[in-house]
């Protein structure tokens, strides 16, 4: 009854008083005591959640009404600013550091009374599609291919975020996606991810990658947890001057699950021979279940398609590149002591910051430095209005856009490396939403021939979350994938 | 030395905004406070933190830059300037670049009368940065965060200038501008207001020397005592045969040199970049607008009126309406009364007192309303002007009344003709050689009987009287 | 562009990282492979077009100007290297 819970279970377990939320919450904490090869916490706050818990079966036990999140145990990636526990962004440069804050995401999932089990480990400040550049190690794959005992990655950078969910170490979690950092590992683990519109979700208090392009949202089990969740995170704040002043939406009371007459666009430029058959096998499949369900398929063009992964290169480091020069040992995090300031400088950011991290702020400097500006930032951002007037236009005709989430499946985390770029083409459909700053979410669809989960993206227009969940969960309903990973790690 | 030789200046002023709060931030602005007590998250770049602009700080910009006859621009851009400073937390300055909020306009300069425009590039908000310590230890410099973040306008000239004297009478000028404003208090030894010179000479005709930038310049007798050093600097190594490099001085007021800071070699490349973590500024016309209708009177105009209206000199003019609490305190003894007398009583005896306690106009010992009844009581005759200085001299240190001085020193005037006679024949009689001299066409004696009759009564005959009654009687 | 040992060094410089020749060696090649990767975008023609740096289309949002020091000092420097009374201290810088 403790296992694989979401949020809707958990929550009508506690409210008819099944159980209570510390025997949840300490069965989880068991199961993350036993996870420690997935490597998939960075901190474990036990005291915090044990407290929490008590606090919801103390209202439960007052028969306070509850809300759906009180006493569900929630996990957050290591980016989120929590106030009195270690917040790293997997990086050595932050490895001590404990804020006096709390992001505006969490703090609404906390005024809720859900119970926070931890921080996820991540690509380190978000910057991978593997989770490999953690400065605290990569995240194991719950899943494996069949009869094949390799380490796989769980796609990145929330990697974390999406491997607890899978091995249920939490019942949902928090990540960000920058360009496809909920939405990749999400697919790579048999999970749904959603990315909100950009603005929708506060940034304040989250560790920033690229301002332009980060937004939190929820890795989740179902899509009425990922509806519940994002009820939660959204709504405007006013210390982020990129928040959006929209209402906030009830989406989960809201939630339905019609596509009919709805126009599904199908972008031909998603279509190649390199996609793998199998992808290319769901990515029909879903066609089919939308057309049955009462929906129309329209074949649209994005002609720009292919430009946003090279855009997202440049303006991603460009932003990072400035963003991450406050590590700089002064004020808080590492500090390498050394004679002269410049030499402190240099010293603290070359051992706090790992390789991925040194290659996307040498790019970012280059990009923004004198005589290049305008031939590589400037470009990107002209490149970026072409592709969000792409999808203007396509939106005319459509209400949402379907296409697979991911190029490949779950890689070996021993795969050779030949450069970096070959990592980089992991976000190829992923990084256009993030450009165009469009809602978009992967959910499971199926497993590969090796076993793997293979997930679809579908992407609205800005704002249109409601729609974006609705026709997920008429996918969901009529796919019922209920696939889990075989539990080896404990 | 200088034959043939034209200066040409341009200077960045740095203005701190009057506002409560910082540019992005809630932290106060209050200047003194303890070190690092006023640096909120944001301040101090902590991970997350994010930049909410201020409001008010724009409100004070578009001010200034109307003000400055400037043009507003409605949609301006905050970029990124990058660097790493250990008094700059998040290692990139907030600041406008390509899009600043204000773009071209204009200010009159007087320099002894002869008036000269100078154009006015830009006004941009950035943030200030924090401040370091270097005497504090001798190992380490300690950095105090409460002025990060602070909003300041640069406010850039063209090279308009070529002389010393320009270049402190336009800093001046703007200086007045914003103070009447309310925009930015100008206290230059806090570091409110600071100017960068940008200096380059060049033969007549020729085209623009490279230039030098003295940086952080913050009083007028260094400015004035920077570009005289500078220019000589210049002209010597160019007649020496050799070239300009062009690079950032720092001026040594031990020394009364500039020295080189950086080359342009080390100049920073800053990679702006339009700040992601904010969305372009949109201004409304009506708002603008209504800013516009609001701007209180400035000093140009001022002066106008002043000339007009009381009919004083263009020196006394420029003079009191140098600063607004000045002309207001100018205007509120004028009001009604005699304007010449005003003028004198505010630029002559007012100014040397605040000169000599060193003192603002806002802490004078004397107010504007009682030196009003000072002038009120000498234009109604009851005291003389001489008198009425020695009461001043009481009112600068005591808190009592006109009347209450006038009465305990008795002062009070005779304007009484039988009097004032009785004293005149008195003194007629005691010097009937210089009535005899007087009478044969000595007329300068006139002033020594003026000046005996004042002995006798003690400076308390009406001048005038006097005058006319001794003429009256000896001509007779 | 090839990166080189002189232009990878420029770029760190200005980052504020300092690389061993290992490291300068990877990241040469690294960023060579990456630079040709986004010159892709040099054969599009985007002349008539607009920058977009932020996709939210919103006016910007203001604050009142309402002063409140919410932190303390001491919390300020609650993550801190190093201090000294109060100030956050560094290497002595010579100016």
């Amino acid at each position: 009854m403790l296992d694989n819970l979401t949020i809707e279970k958990t929550s009508k377990l506690l409210s008819e008083k099944q159980v209570s939320a510390l025997e949840i919450t300490n069965n989880y904490l068991k199961k993350i005591k036993d996870s420690n090869k997935l490597n998939c916490f960075i901190t474990v706050s036990d005291e915090k959640a044990i407290d929490a818990a008590k606090q919801t079966d103390k209202r439960i036990s007052n028969n306070e009404k509850i809300g759906l999140l009180d006493g569900v145990p929630l996990a957050y990636k290591d980016l989120f600013c929590t106030d009195g526990i270690l917040t790293t962004a997997s990086s050595k440069i932050l490895s001590n550091f404990i804020p006096t804050y709390e992001s505006t995401v969490t703090a609404n999932c906390k005024n809720q009374g859900a119970v926070v089990l931890g921080k996820l480990n991540c690509d380190e400040f978000a910057m991978g599609s593997t989770n490999k550049t953690s400065f605290y190690g990569p995240v194991i794959n719950p899943w494996k291919s069949i009869g094949n005992d390799e380490d796989l990655v769980p796609g990145g950078s929330s990697g974390g975020s999406a491997a607890a969910v899978a091995a249920d170490l939490c019942v949902a979690s928090l990540g960000t996606d920058t360009g496809g950092s909920i939405r990749q590992p999400a697919s790579f683990t048999g999970l749904v991810g959603l990315k909100p519109t950009y603005g929708r979700v506060s940034r304040w208090g989250t560790v920033a990658f690229a301002s332009s392009l980060d937004q939190a949202g929820p890795i989740s089990k179902t899509v009425e947890d990922a509806a519940i969740l994002l009820e939660t995170i959204s709504g405007h704040d006013n210390k982020d001057s990129t928040s959006s002043l929209k209402e906030n939406e009830l989406f989960y009371s809201n939630l339905n699950s019609s596509v009919k007459n709805l126009k599904i666009g199908v972008p031909k430029e998603y279509m190649s021979d390199d996609l793998p058959e199998e992808i290319q096998k769901f990515w029909n499949e879903g066609k089919k279940i939308l057309t049955e369900n009462g929906a129309e398929l329209v074949e649209i063009s994005l002609p720009s398609t292919n430009t946003a992964l090279p855009a997202y290169y440049i303006i991603a480091p460009a932003e990072a590149s400035s963003n991450l020069s406050r590590y700089d040992g002064v004020k808080y995090g590492l500090r390498v002591k050394e004679k002269s300031l410049i030499e402190m400088y240099e010293s603290t950011r070359s051992e706090g910051f790992g390789d991925e991290v040194k290659r996307r702020i040498m790019i970012g400097t280059y990009v923004l430095s004198s005589g290049y500006y305008d031939a590589y930032y400037i470009k990107a951002q002209k490149i970026r209005s072409i592709i969000k007037n792409d999808f203007d236009n396509v939106f005319k005709n459509v209400d949402a856009i379907f296409t697979p989430a991911t190029p490949n499946t779950a890689f070996p985390i021993n795969r050779e490396e030949i450069d970096p770029v070959q990592n980089y083409l992991n976000d190829i459909f992923t990084v256009p939403a993030n450009l165009a700053g469009l809602p978009a979410i992967s959910i499971p669809f199926g497993l590969d021939n090796s076993g793997l989960p293979i997930g679809m993206q579908l992407i609205t227009n800005s704002f249109e979350e409601q729609m974006l969940l609705n026709i997920s969960k008429n996918l969901q309903d009529t796919i019922n994938f209920s696939n889990q990973p075989i539990q080896w790690w404990a | 030395m200088n034959n043939n030789w034209q200066t040409v200046i341009g200077i960045e002023i740095h203005a701190q905004v009057n506002s409560n709060s910082k540019l992005f931030s809630s932290s106060s602005t209050e200047f003194g406070s303890a070190p690092n007590t006023q640096v909120s998250l944001v301040d101090a770049a902590m991970p997350g933190m994010l930049p909410v602009i201020n409001k008010f700080c724009i409100e004070q910009a578009v001010k200034s830059g109307l003000g400055l006859n400037a043009k507003i621009n409605k949609i301006s851009i905050f970029d990124r300037k990058n660097y790493f400073y250990q008094d700059l937390p998040q290692g990139y300055q907030i600041s406008q670049f390509k899009d600043p909020i204000v773009g071209e306009g204009s200010i009159e300069i007087d320099i002894e009368g002869t008036k000269k425009v100078i154009g006015i590039e830009r006004l941009h908000l950035e943030q200030d940065a924090g401040k370091s310590l270097h005497d504090q230890d001798p190992k380490l410099t300690f950095v105090d965060l409460n002025r990060s973040g602070i909003a300041l306008m640069e406010i850039v000239s063209k090279p308009d200038m070529s002389s010393p004297e320009e270049a402190v009478a336009y800093i001046r000028k703007v200086r007045t501008i914003l103070r009447y404003l309310d925009t930015c208090d100008g206290n230059m030894e806090q570091g409110s207001l600071r100017a960068d010179i940008n200096i380059s000479v060049r033969k007549e005709g020729d085209e623009l020397g490279t230039r030098c930038e003295i940086k952080n310049l913050n009083s007028f007798k260094h400015i004035n005592a920077a570009i005289n050093f500078e220019v000589d600097r210049q002209i010597k190594i160019i007649e020496g045969g050799e070239k300009i490099k062009q690079e950032t001085r720092l001026y040594d007021v031990v020394a009364d040199k500039t020295r080189s800071m950086r080359s342009k070699e080390d100049a920073h490349d800053y990679r702006y970049f339009p700040d992601p973590d904010l969305l372009p500024l949109k201004l409304d016309q009506d708002w603008i607008d209504k800013l516009k209708k609001d701007l209180p009177e400035l000093p140009d105009e001022k002066k106008a009126r002043f000339i007009e209206l009381y009919k004083i000199s263009e020196y006394d003019a420029e003079v009191l309406t140098s600063d607004r609490l000045t002309s207001r305190y100018f205007e509120d003894v004028a009001t009604n009364r005699n304007a010449k007398l005003a003028v004198s009583w505010v630029a002559s005896e007012l100014f040397a007192i605040l000169n000599k306690l060193n003192l603002s106009i806002e802490k004078s010992p004397v107010n504007s309303k009682q030196l009003g009844e000072l002038i009120d009581e000498i234009e109604s005759g009851v005291i003389s002007n001489r008198a009425a200085k020695e009461v001043f001299e009481e009112m600068c240190e005591s808190d009592k009344s006109v009347k209450d001085i006038i009465n305990d020193k008795g002062l009070v005037q005779i304007s009484d003709t039988s009097e004032i006679e009785k004293f005149i024949d008195q003194v007629l009689i005691d010097n009937p050689d210089n009535v005899q001299k007087y009478k044969e066409g000595k007329t300068k004696l006139l002033g020594f009987f003026i000046g005996e009759v004042m002995k006798a009564t003690k400076g308390k005959a009406n001048p005038g009287l006097l005058n006319q009654i001794v003429k009256k009687k000896l001509d007779n | 562009m090839e990166f080189d040992k002189n232009s990878t060094l420029k770029l760190a410089k200005l980052a504020r990282l300092s690389l061993n020749d290992e490291q300068l060696n990877s990241l040469e090649k690294d960023l060579t492979s990456i630079v040709s990767f986004i010159d892709q975008l040099k054969e599009i023609n985007t002349d008539k077009i607009d920058p977009t740096s932020n996709s939210l289309n919103q006016d910007l949002i203001l604050r009142e100007d309402i002063a409140e020091n919410s932190l303390s000092n001491e919390d300020l420097l609650k993550n801190v290297p190093e201090s000294e009374l109060g100030f956050f201290v560094v290497p002595k810088v010579l100016e």
